[in-house]
């Protein structure tokens, strides 16, 4: 094992990265600080979430099957606490980034109008209140689950299974509020009510994309005995299935808007397709829909250890160039990726690596202690 | 024996003594073996080695089509066939296109799977299938399951076959003969005949279309249209100067058709007002203002309801003492000729409307100028 050596190899990026995560605020300047902050942050903060919610999903609806693969997404949705420590610092980038923060801004009357939602302390406050209810949430359905596989009491099921619906309910406000507060706001004169449910297909998307990467990623290293194509198959059909729900939403969003063409809706995407953006967001359908589409429409393709994980690692990445295309425009240039960029990557994901090794070392692979997982490990399809 | 034999069927008691069954029954006879089951087993495709089904293959051929035939059809009909610029849009605009093609290819998708399972591959309705006559399906549909070897066009050698299933663990065997060749008015007849009569119609219909459109055989029924009769504004040789319309008789006057020579509104004061103002001449009066002249003159004649003031229009003030002081007669010859930019309204009124309204104008301005000696004595005590 050299295990040691790739954690000094994660942390030694994670240097270089911070290092240049500094110099970007000084050489590039403060607005493209925080712009790749909110972004970094929210790519991994919504890999987290998704993971999150895979796990609660399991608990509501009674899955047996993925019993077996539940331990990934629970430290996966580890993330969610690292990055809410982020969130709290990304508070300093509403002055910068945030036009509404901006008393001139004021004078817009539709930016008026939002005002009531739309001021620093309620932001703060929301910030601070979703954080703390996914910190609950965590506590209740991640680390009881740790704690079950010492003490195999089955009491943590029944608590999980009552506290799941709840967690929905938390889960479906918090990531419209993240949808709307973090990303939305950046254009305050913009509204679509569908973009929480637009940010949310990307959300689930990652966290299946992410645990779809770490099962296949334990199973090559002789880890998760037991588990079988057949459970790789339904995470294969799951990816396949909300690829095609994210295409759909985001098409209805854009449909809606082109067809009625009101100048208070339409500039957003405006900005979104002019010049080298609109390359982009070809790539970002090929990518994000078609490529997966027909790539796992074959049964077994989606058991299918390379072809999966490649589609999987692509599905990770075009959910980033989502996140980078709804928040990269506001910089008012054509997409930029430099320097910044690459040191703010290398410092996020390599704190979200060296996290994911640190909760590896806390816990065993599989929920030992659950009372379904046998009857997982034995699930056909 | 012979080739009368449809298969040989042994009975055992559990899923897995089926399951143990298959591999040696396989390998002791030729012919395809196929088992029939309470419910369905976990991997008995496997192990029967049945062939892939062809269905996803064929939903996805056809809903393909159905996206790039419903593509086509839309770009003929809205661009090359009968183009029409919806809403501003350009002619050929792809976002609309595809919810239809998104339907349609579910549609086609949906069709396909459906029927295709169902008629081509499953050859239903297969009345006279041996398994339905079976003494052992009563069995097999409570708790007994059944491995078959079937004929499939090869001689069946029964009593291998018996040895083979005894050997295996089947408790009890059946062999079932060749269904009996089909009577004249068979379940295949039946649906050949209703197949034919559903082709001839849709044939029927294309000829019909063709006839009628195409080459005009046999016109639809059009005895109205082709009727003798007079046009209006158009020429016929019905009457000698060639008109198909004629001039009033010299010296007659239609009904309700006053000839109006009056040409200047002061010319017009002279006119008397032949109705009394009476409740119903009143009533009358103002159902035609209310139909007609409140739209600009507003409900009180002031010339301010809220349409004009949108629209910047100055329409006259009936209240003000100009009009006050018209006689019947230069209102009446504004009704009748229009003035500014008000139009005739001769068309809209009849006669006696005409001088209603006017007796309704003249009751709304006292109405609007109303003094204390109009109050009745009784109410002012």
């Amino acid at each position: 094992m050299n295990g040691d050596k790739t954690k000094k190899i994660l942390a030694g990026a994670m240097a270089a990265g911070l290092a240049g995560v500094v110099t970007t605020g000084f050489v590039a300047g403060w607005q493209r600080f925080w712009v790749n902050w909110i972004f970094w942050f929210l790519f991994i903060l919504t890999i987290g979430l998704g993971a999150l919610f895979i796990v609660a999903l399991e608990h509501v609806v009674g899955a047996k099957w993925s019993v077996p693969l539940r331990r990934v997404p629970e430290r996966l949705s580890g993330l969610v606490l690292l990055m809410g420590l982020a969130a709290i610092v990304a508070l300093l980038a509403l002055p910068v980034i945030y036009p509404w923060t901006n008393p001139a801004s004021l004078s817009d009357p539709v930016i008026a109008g939002k005002a009531g939602w739309l001021n620093v302390r309620f932001f703060a406050i929301r910030v601070l209140i979703c954080v703390g209810l996914w910190f609950l949430s965590y506590r209740i359905l991640v680390s009881g689950s740790i704690q079950q596989d010492e003490s195999k009491d089955p009491k943590f099921n029944v608590r999980a299974r009552r506290f799941a619906p709840v967690f929905m309910v938390i889960f479906g406000i918090t990531i419209t509020v993240v949808a709307f507060d973090w990303i939305s706001s950046l254009e305050p004169a913009w509204y679509s009510d569908v973009f929480g449910v637009y940010v949310f297909a990307g959300t689930f998307l990652a966290g299946l994309a992410a645990t779809t990467l770490a099962v296949l990623y334990l199973q090559a290293r002789g880890r998760l005995r037991g588990v079988t194509p057949d459970h790789i198959y339904n995470l294969g059909g799951f990816l396949f299935a909300f690829s095609v729900f994210w295409a759909y939403i985001g098409f209805a969003q854009y449909l809606l808007m082109w067809y009625a063409n009101m100048p208070e809706e339409v500039f957003w995407y405006k900005e979104r397709l002019q010049g080298m953006w609109g390359p982009l967001v070809l790539a970002l359908a090929i990518f994000h829909f078609f490529v997966p589409f027909f790539m796992l429409i074959p049964r077994d393709a989606k058991t299918g250890h390379t072809r999966l994980f490649w589609v999987a690692m692509l599905m990770l990445v075009a959910h980033g160039l989502d996140l980078y295309w709804m928040i990269f425009p506001v910089l008012g240039k054509g997409p930029v990726f430099s320097w910044p960029e690459l040191s703010f990557g290398l410092f996020f994901i390599g704190a979200g690596l060296l996290w994911m090794r640190h909760a590896m070392s806390r816990s065993a692979d599989m929920p030992v202690g659950d009372p379904f997982l046998r009857e997982g490990l034995e699930f056909r399809l | 024996m012979s080739n009368r034999t449809f298969s040989v069927l042994g009975l055992f008691d559990s899923a897995q003594q089926l399951m143990d069954a298959i591999p040696p029954v396989k390998a002791r006879v030729p012919g395809r073996l196929e088992a029939y089951t309470p419910y369905p087993i976990h991997g008995i495709d496997g192990a029967l080695g049945l062939r892939k089904s062809p269905v996803g293959g064929m939903v996805f051929v056809m809903g393909l089509l159905g996206a790039i035939s419903t593509l086509a059809f839309e770009l003929w009909t809205e661009g090359i066939d009968y183009p029409m610029m919806t809403g501003g849009k350009p002619i050929f605009s792809w976002q609309a296109f595809v919810p239809v093609m998104f339907e349609v290819m579910v549609l086609f998708a949906c069709f396909t799977s459906g029927l295709g399972m169902l008629f081509l591959l499953n050859r239903l309705p297969f009345f006279r299938h041996p398994m339905l006559r079976s003494k052992s399906m009563p069995l097999i549909t409570r708790d007994k399951f059944a491995l078959a070897v079937e004929a499939d066009g090869l001689e069946l050698d029964v009593d291998a076959c018996t040895a083979a299933l005894r050997a295996a663990g089947a408790h009890s065997i059946e062999v079932l003969e060749q269904p009996a060749p089909p009577g004249p008015v068979s379940p295949n007849f039946l649906m050949r005949v209703a197949a034919g009569v559903g082709i001839s119609c849709l044939l029927a219909g294309y000829l019909t279309y063709w006839g009628v459109k195409v080459f005009p055989i046999a016109m639809p029924m059009t005895h109205m249209l082709d009727q003798p009769r007079l046009d209006p504004q158009s020429a016929d040789s019905f009457f000698k100067d060639g008109f198909g319309m004629r001039m009033p008789v010299t010296g007659t006057v239609a009904r309700g058709q006053l000839p109006y020579t009056i040409k200047n509104q002061d010319d017009a004061a002279v006119l008397g007002n032949p109705l009394p103002r009476s409740a119903s001449v009143l009533k009358q009066g103002r159902q035609a203002f209310m139909t007609y002249c409140f739209v600009c003159h507003g409900v009180l004649g002031d010339g301010t309801p809220s349409l004009t003031a949108a629209y910047g229009a100055k329409p006259a003030n009936l209240m003000s003492e100009k009009f006050r002081n018209y006689p019947d007669g230069m209102i009446y010859h504004v009704i009748m000729m229009g003035k500014n930019a008000m139009p005739s309204y001769a068309a809209e009124l009849s006669e006696d409307e005409r001088w209603a309204v006017v007796n309704y104008v003249r009751v709304l301005q006292r109405a609007m100028n109303a003094k204390d000696s109009d109050i009745p004595k009784e109410t002012s005590k």
